[in-house]
């Protein structure tokens, strides 16, 4: 059946309960057929034997009159030429219908027998011969006859069923497109829908079976608002942050146009629009790390059991060797601890975008010369990355509110957008690992602390 | 002019100072809101920027208390937040201009002075005394349509005068409209200014209070 790819739902309903109700109409028209034709050829078999049997006595009584002709019975009726019978006496043809061969109809002495006759029809014949053997007497009736009652039986079973069929599928069709009416009207209320129109779906008195299509979709729904409101936040956000370090660029670049003779000045000018610039490069990058974490983090933040599985204590020394050069030049001592291989679940680039934000931050707000010391060590329970520095101590309020999108600290002097710690809470999250940030009891600054717990082996 | 900078930004803010002094400002320069606050309160600063996402004290809550405590001086808001109702808040606040980051520093300096020129009373930029006409924007001041030669310090003095024509302006307040922090003024040194003043222009435009300072007349002309 092709009805499969019947694209509306309505007239699949329909094709299959059409289907079905002409299929169970034939199916009883059959077995009428099966039926009626069994009792007509018992009645009608009745009838030849009676009837021969008739002949058969009236030949017995008609003994004696020496007539050598034969005796055509008259036909009396317009069925008539579909009977025929023959009477013989001692193998003499005495009686036959007008429409009897002169030959025997049957080769059979006595009983049924179907036979095709010279006149190209069918014949049921009847056999039977009197008390004496003397008398032959054949009884016949075409079976086309027999045929036309069946059909005059059946035509009063499929005539009603032919009228009936289109009435009926009018009916089914006016009853579904009845049935199916919330579908339409929930149809109608998402095609008005503006795009930015985006709060749930209500409908009013809608059938069970569509709660849960809607429901689904309104979840979808929240989903998609969720993320454009996010999107939009992000834009935002990121246009907001871009001014300041644009302004700053134009403001030194005026400057050094309008340095004149004053070199030192132009030159300090031109140094700080090129710095400028370095910083408006950093915090786009930055963002769009940002986005694209905040664009993988649609599914819950647990990594697949099959993630690559990466040495963190190698790849704390690859991004440290990177950021010393930095900390030297602020007179800053960098000291690393990672003695054994710590292996983490997680992607090798995220988790190095996050070692290298955290040792830059603790670079970036520590004074000069300060200590700053990072920790790899794989514990029984958990591997860890330990980051502290001993730089100015922050109040708990303002650790609570770091990784807040573009939150700085107060007073601080350092050029930077607040992204950093966006993004190491982001990753940390995509990798499964928990940040904790404290106040250092070795150095007394700020001591961060990301943790993943430890897998088991395999 | 000395105009007051809040920015808590450091590159930006150095070159918001250094392209203002270019353009002939004293400028001086505080990173948080609460020094911009107490700056302003002191009254020494012709106008001043502010950006609103300061440190400590946001700049908003800072334009609402000096306007509480009915200080006038113009404040120009320089920020990045540029959505509309943040702009109607800031001038409802107090703000005499709303400026969106990134500026241009000529356009900035133009509104500063317009700003001053305001508050003065004036609505011309080209200051007029007689026959003295000072022009802030391009630093120019002509005598009888001659142009005068004037040293940094005696444009801003006769500027300072120029603004307050009519009104008597102390020493203490003509130093500190001239000086930003880290100058060390010598006592005398208005009386110097005042005296080459009156030798390049006339002798009788600045005239001396005595005990109290010094004035120059408001214009006849009414310019």
């Amino acid at each position: 059946m092709t009805l499969g790819r019947a694209k509306s739902l309505q007239a699949r309903l329909l094709v299959w309960v059409l289907g079905l109700v002409t299929l169970v109409w034939l199916g009883a028209a059959a077995l009428t057929w099966v039926d009626a034709r069994h009792e007509l050829d018992e009645l009608l078999d009745g009838h030849l034997a009676q009837a021969a049997a008739l002949l058969v006595v009236q030949q017995s009584r008609a003994d004696g009159d020496d007539d050598d002709g034969v005796a055509d019975a008259p036909s009396l009726h317009k069925y008539a030429p579909t009977v025929a019978f023959q009477v013989f006496h001692e193998g003499q043809l005495t009686m036959r219908s007008a429409n009897a061969q002169m030959m025997p109809m049957s080769d059979t002495g006595a009983g049924f027998s179907t036979i095709r006759l010279s006149d190209g029809a069918n014949w049921r014949v009847f056999a039977t011969h009197g008390a004496e053997y003397d008398v032959q007497v054949y009884v016949g009736e075409q079976i086309a006859s027999r045929s036309t009652i069946l059909w005059a039986v059946l035509r009063s079973v499929l005539l009603p069923l032919a009228f009936a069929l289109p009435i009926l599928a009018l009916v089914l069709w006016w009853a579904v497109r009845q049935g199916l009416a919330p579908l339409r009207h929930l149809s109608q209320v998402l095609v008005q829908r503006q795009p930015q129109a985006l709060e749930p779906v209500v409908l009013t008195d809608m059938p069970s079976e569509m709660v849960p299509m809607v429901q689904a979709l309104n979840g979808l729904l929240l989903r998609i608002e969720h993320m454009v409101a996010s999107e939009r936040r992000f834009t935002a956000d990121a246009a907001h942050e871009l001014r300041t370090p644009i302004a700053a660029i134009r403001a030194q670049a005026q400057v050094a146009r309008g340095a004149g003779a004053d070199t030192a000045q132009r030159d300090h000018a031109l140094q700080a629009t090129l710095a400028g610039c370095d910083r408006a490069t950093r915090l786009v990058e930055q963002l769009l790390t940002l986005a694209r974490l905040e664009a993988t983090s649609g599914e819950p933040t647990h990594q697949a059991p099959q993630s690559p599985r990466v040495d963190l204590a190698q790849l704390t020394r690859r991004v440290a060797a990177e950021l010393a050069p930095s900390a030297l030049g602020r007179h800053q001592a960098l000291e690393l601890e990672a003695d054994a291989a710590c292996w983490v679940a997680g992607n090798d680039m995220l988790l190095g975008v996050m070692v290298r934000n955290l040792i830059d931050n603790a670079i970036r707000y520590s004074p000069d010369g300060a200590m700053i010391r990072v920790v790899v060590a794989g514990q029984a329970e958990q591997s860890v990355l330990r980051v502290e520095d001993s730089g100015p101590a922050m109040t708990a309020p303002e650790m609570a509110r770091l990784g807040e999108r573009f939150y700085r600290v107060l007073g601080n002097a350092q050029p930077g957008s607040g992204l950093g710690w966006s993004i190491v809470r982001r990753i940390a999250a995509v990798s499964g690992g928990q940040v904790e940030v404290s106040r250092s009891r070795l150095l007394g600054g700020l001591a961060v602390q990301v943790g993943w717990p430890a897998k088991p082996a395999g | 002019m000395r105009i007051l900078l809040a920015e808590d930004d450091p590159m930006l803010g150095d070159g918001l100072r250094a392209g203002l002094r270019q353009l002939g400002f004293q400028v001086d320069w505080v990173r948080d809101g609460l020094a911009a606050e107490r700056e302003l309160t002191s009254g020494e600063f012709a106008a001043a920027v502010l950006d609103l996402g300061l440190p400590l004290k946001d700049g908003l809550d800072v334009l609402q208390a000096l306007r509480a405590r009915k200080i006038a001086t113009p404040v120009l808001v320089l920020t990045a937040r540029d959505a509309v109702p943040d702009r109607i808040r800031g001038l409802n606040l107090g703000a005499d201009d709303y400026v969106v980051k990134p500026v241009d520093l000529h356009e900035l300096g133009a509104r500063l002075r317009a700003l001053v020129r305001r508050s003065n009373g004036q609505s011309q930029d080209v200051l007029r005394c007689g026959d003295v006409v000072l022009d802030p924007g391009a630093r120019h001041v002509r005598l009888h349509a001659a142009l005068v030669a004037l040293s940094t310090r005696e444009f801003d003095l006769l500027h300072a005068l120029m603004l307050s024509a009519g009104r008597v302006l102390s020493r203490e307040q003509l130093e500190q409209q001239l000086y930003s922090w880290g100058y060390e003024v010598d006592s005398n040194a208005i009386e110097v200014h005042i005296h080459h003043l009156r030798r390049k222009l006339n002798a009788d435009v600045i005239q001396t209070v005595r005990g109290i300072g010094y004035t120059i007349a408001r214009s006849q002309d009414g310019a």
